[in-house]
C-alpha cells in the first residue's frame, strides 16, 4: 500500500503547521529521510523528511497552507503501486458537497392536491407546493403533517444571517483543524454541521507574510497585515502573563567598570589563541547563572499549589527576529565557561534569525535576560516569559558621575540598569532586592563569583 | 447476596441502624401497629417499642418540628412523611429550621435528621398524593436530597443520610418498594454526591433519577440489540450533584437526553443542563440537549391520564431515536 506521508507532530502543544516550501514536486522520486519539505510551526522552521523511498504522489496542501497534525499531505508509492492504491482518494479530493436547501425540493413539479388539501393548506399558511405526498396526491393529513413538521422547525435552515449552524463539538474540531466552518456541508437537521462533517480538513487560504490589502474604514485608510502564527503566539502569551501574574519591578545600577575591564582582557586572550570574543550579555548571563544559584526562588515557576524550584539554570535569551521575538535557552549556564556561554549565544541568535533554531534549544527556560543595551535604551522593564518567574532586563551602559567613595567623590564611571520583573505571588520584594544585590555584587566585583 | 426489596432494604437500614445506635428514632403518621402507609416500618414497633417508634398526630409541620429539636440536642431522627406532597406543609421547619441552623449558629449546631418520602405518581393517588417534589427541595440550601432507584442504592444511601450531620431529604418512589435487588446483609454506606452509571455506552447520555432509572435501562438494553449504545447515569443524589461523572459522560457522548418523572418547568433537568453547558462537555456537544419529564399538569386520577402525564418507556425510546437522527 502507499505509504501515507502526514504532517508531523513535533512538539507537544503543537496543532498544526504551515507549508513553508516543498522541495519537491509531485511525480518527483523521493529517499527516504530526504528532506522533501519545511514547514513553520509557532515557534520553528523544521525539515520533513519522507516516511518511505519511492515517487511523491497526491500531494494535497501548497506553499502557505496551515494543515492539523497528523493530516495526510501527501503519499509515496512503492514500486508498482499507482494512484488507484491510495485508499479514499476520490473521497478525499472531491470539494465540499454544498449544503442543501430546501428550495432544491420546491423546484419539484407540483404533485395533485385534493380540494380539502387545498383548503387546509390556506388555512394552515402553508404552500401547498411544498407539501410532500405520501401517495399520488396531496391529501390533507400530508399538509396538516407538513405544517406540523413545520411548527415543530422552521423550515429555514440558513436564514441571510450569514451564520453556520454548527453543534459545539462540530466548533471545536474545526477550530483546532484550522477549518473554516462555511466550508463544510452539514449533515444535520436543516445543514448544521455535526462533529462528524469535519472530517477532511480543507486547506486555509495561504498565509500572507506582508500587507494583502489596503481596506477602507470609514475615511481611514489601513494596510492589513494578518498576525502570523508566532506573533499571534506572542500575543496570547504575554496578554497571559501580564493578564495573570502581578508583576513587580525593581532597579538597580551597577558599574561595569571591572566586568568591562575583565571582559577586555579575555578578548586580548581570545584574540591571540584565535578564539571568538566574549559579549557583555554572556557576562550579565553568567553573573545571572550565579545569581540564580544563590537565590533559587528566582530560578521557579508556580505549578498549581506548588512552587518548583529548578535544579537547572537555563537562561534564555530574548533574540529579537524580523517578524517578532524567540527566546533561545543556554542550558545549565551556571555550569558552562564564560566562553562557551558567549559562543553559545552568538550561535544561537544566529541560527534564530535564520529559522533553524532545534525545539530543544526555545525549551526548558528558568529565566530570560532581555538586553536593548545596544539601542541605548538606559532602562526599561519587561513582561515575564512564563512558567518563569523572573525576567531582567538590561539597558545600554551609560558613563554616568557616581559617588565613589566615603568622601563624596564623584566620578564618571560606566553604569548599567538592571530592572527586574518578577512574580509577585512567589517572589517578594525583598526576595528580589537580594537577587539584585548579588547581581550587582557579581558585576562590581567579578572576583566574588570565583 | 440475599436479594431483597427496596422497601426491605429501607427497612433492614433503619433497623439495624437503631440497633447500634440508640439515638436513632422513628417518628411519623401510622407507623406504628400499622407498620406505615407502604408497611415500611413493619414490625418495627414489637422490636423497638414505642418510644423510639413514635407515632403521631396527623400534623406534619410538628412532627417536623419535633424531630428538628430532637436532631438539635444529638438524637438522630428520621421522620416518615406519608406522601412526599405533605412535605409542603413542612416546609418552613425543613428549609428555615432545619436547613438554616448549621449556618446561623456559625456551625455550632448540627441537625442530623432524615425525612423519608415517598414520591411519584403510577398509583392512582391523584393530584395531591402523587407529586415529585425533588426539584423544590434541592433548591434551597441546607439540605441534601437522595433519590435512590435500587435496593442496595436505598440501603447504602439511607445509612449516610442517617449518619449525615445535617438534613437529609430521602425520596422514596412508591412503584419501587416492590422492586428487588442483591443487598448485603451487613452494614455499608453510599456516599453522598456520587452518581452510579448504571450502564456505559458511546452514543448518548441519558441522566436520570429513582424510577426513571429502571425505565431508562428497559429502553436503553433492547436499543442495544440495534446497535444503539446509550450511557445510563443514576445521579443517586440530587444534592449534591456528582456534576463530574456527568460532565465526563456527556465529553464522551456528545449528546444528553435528562429523564425525570417531576413536572419540567424549573425541574431539575435544567440544571443538569446548565452544569453541562457551562463545563467543558460543551464543546463536544454534538446535538441540542434535550429533557423527558413530566408535563406541566397535576396528576390526574383516570389511569390513562396519569400514565400520559409522566415519561413512559415509549417516550424514551421515541426521544432517544430522535436525538441520535438528528431531529431536533
Amino acid at each position: 500500500m502507499p505509504t501515507e506521508f502526514i504532517m508531523p507532530k513535533v512538539d507537544m502543544d503543537q496543532e498544526k503547521a504551515t507549508i513553508i516550501s516543498w522541495n519537491k514536486a509531485e511525480g518527483d522520486e523521493v529517499k527516504q529521510d530526504e528532506t522533501v519539505l519545511v514547514v513553520e510551526t509557532d515557534k520553528v522552521a523544521i525539515d520533513v523528511t519522507a516516511p518511505a523511498t519511492g515517487k511523491l504522489v497526491d500531494i494535497r496542501f501548497k506553499e502557505g497552507d496551515v494543515v492539523p497534525v497528523a493530516t495526510v499531505i501527501a503519499y509515496v508509492l512503492g514500486k508498482g503501486e499507482t494512484m488507484a492504491d491510495i485508499p479514499g482518494r476520490t473521497a478525499a479530493t472531491v470539494a465540499p458537497k454544498p449544503v442543501e436547501t430546501p428550495k432544491a425540493e420546491a423546484a419539484k413539479a407540483p404533485a395533485a392536491a385534493s380540494p380539502v388539501a387545498i383548503r387546509a393548506a390556506q388555512e394552515l399558511g402553508v404552500n401547498i407546493n411544498d407539501v410532500p405526498a405520501s401517495s399520488g396526491r396531496i391529501s390533507r393529513e400530508d399538509v396538516e403533517q407538513y405544517a406540523e413538521s413545520l411548527k415543530a422547525a422552521p423550515q429555514q435552515p440558513l436564514p441571510e444571517t450569514g451564520k453556520v449552524a454548527a453543534t459545539p463539538a462540530a466548533r471545536r474540531l474545526a477550530r483546532e483543524a484550522g477549518i473554516a466552518l462555511e466550508t463544510l456541508a452539514g449533515s444535520g437537521p436543516h445543514g448544521r454541521v455535526q462533529a462528524q462533517d469535519v472530517v477532511a480538513p480543507v486547506p486555509a487560504a495561504a498565509r500572507p507574510a506582508a500587507p494583502v490589502a489596503a481596506v477602507s474604514t470609514g475615511e481611514r485608510q489601513a494596510k492589513v497585515v494578518p498576525l502570523t502564527s508566532m506573533r499571534q503566539k506572542i500575543a496570547d502569551r504575554l496578554q497571559a502573563s501580564f493578564r495573570d501574574i502581578p508583576h513587580i519591578f525593581l532597579t538597580v545600577e551597577a558599574d561595569v567598570t571591572r566586568l568591562e575591564d575583565a571582559r577586555k582582557r579575555l578578548n586580548e586572550i581570545a584574540a591571540r589563541q584565535g578564539n571568538s570574543k566574549v559579549s557583555l550579555t554572556a557576562m550579565l548571563v553568567k553573573v545571572i547563572a550565579w545569581g540564580l544559584e544563590r537565590n533559587p526562588y528566582l530560578n521557579a515557576s508556580l505549578v498549581g499549589q506548588n512552587i518548583h524550584l529548578w535544579e537547572d539554570i537555563n537562561v534564555g535569551v530574548a533574540t529579537a527576529l524580523d517578524e517578532g521575538l524567540i527566546v533561545p535557552v543556554v542550558h545549565n549556564a551556571n555550569k558552562l565557561p564564560l566562553r562557551q556561554i558567549s559562543e553559545s549565544i552568538t550561535d544561537l541568535s544566529k541560527r534564530a534569525r535564520e529559522g533553524k533554531l532545534a525545539l530543544s534549544e526555545i525549551k526548558g527556560g528558568t529565566f530570560t535576560i532581555t538586553n536593548l543595551g545596544m539601542f541605548d535604551i538606559p532602562q526599561f522593564n519587561a513582561v515575564i516569559n512564563p512558567p518563569e518567574c523572573a525576567i531582567l532586563a538590561a539597558g545600554s551602559v551609560v558613563r554616568k558621575p557616581v559617588v565613589v567613595d566615603e568622601f563624596d567623590s564623584i566620578e564618571v564611571r560606566p553604569i548599567i540598569s538592571l530592572t527586574l520583573s518578577a512574580d509577585h505571588r512567589i517572589v517578594d520584594g525583598v526576595v528580589a532586592a537580594r537577587f539584585l544585590n548579588d547581581l550587582v555584587e557579581g558585576i562590581e566585583s567579578p572576583e566574588t563569583m570565583l | 447476596m440475599p436479594e431483597i426489596t427496596y422497601l426491605e432494604a429501607i427497612r433492614q437500614a433503619m433497623w439495624q441502624e437503631m440497633k447500634r445506635d440508640d439515638r436513632v428514632f422513628l417518628i411519623g403518621e401510622d407507623i406504628g401497629r400499622y407498620g406505615g402507609a407502604f408497611g415500611v416500618s413493619h414490625g418495627m414497633l414489637d422490636e423497638f417499642g414505642p418510644e423510639r417508634i413514635i407515632e403521631t398526630p396527623i400534623s406534619e409541620p410538628s412532627i417536623v418540628g419535633a424531630a428538628v429539636g430532637a436532631a438539635v440536642v444529638d438524637m438522630r431522627p428520621i421522620v416518615e412523611i406519608m406522601f412526599m406532597d405533605f412535605t409542603l406543609l413542612t416546609l418552613d421547619q425543613i428549609a428555615n429550621q432545619a436547613g438554616k441552623m448549621h449556618y446561623m449558629f456559625g456551625g455550632k449546631a448540627t441537625v442530623p435528621m432524615v425525612i423519608r418520602m415517598p414520591g411519584g405518581s403510577g398509583t392512582g393517588a391523584a393530584a395531591q398524593h402523587s407529586q415529585s417534589l425533588e426539584t423544590l427541595l434541592m433548591h434551597m440550601p441546607g439540605l441534601k436530597v437522595a433519590v435512590p432507584s435500587t435496593p442496595y442504592d436505598a440501603k447504602g444511601l439511607l445509612l449516610s443520610a442517617i449518619r449525615d450531620p445535617n438534613p437529609v431529604c430521602f425520596v422514596e418512589h412508591k412503584l419501587l418498594y416492590k422492586t428487588k435487588g442483591e443487598v448485603p446483609e451487613e452494614q455499608y454506606t453510599i456516599p453522598f454526591g456520587v452518581a452510579d452509571i448504571k450502564r456505559q455506552g458511546k452514543d448518548l447520555t441519558i441522566v436520570s433519577s429513582g424510577i426513571m432509572v429502571h425505565k431508562s435501562l428497559a429502553v436503553v438494553n433492547r436499543l442495544a440489540e440495534e446497535g444503539i449504545d446509550v450511557e445510563v447515569v443514576d445521579v443517586r443524589t440530587l444534592k449534591p450533584l456528582d456534576n463530574d461523572t456527568i460532565i465526563n459522560s456527556v465529553t464522551k457522548t456528545g449528546k444528553l437526553l435528562v429523564v425525570h418523572e417531576a413536572v419540567e418547568t424549573a425541574g431539575w433537568a435544567g440544571e443538569i443542563m446548565a452544569v453541562v453547558s457551562g463545563s467543558r462537555a460543551f464543546d463536544y456537544l454534538d446535538a441540542p440537549m434535550r429533557r423527558l419529564t413530566g408535563k406541566n399538569v397535576p396528576i390526574p386520577y383516570n389511569r390513562q391520564l396519569e400514565r400520559a402525564a409522566v415519561p413512559q418507556e415509549e417516550d424514551i425510546e421515541r426521544e432517544v431515536r430522535a436525538i441520535l437522527k438528528g431531529e431536533y
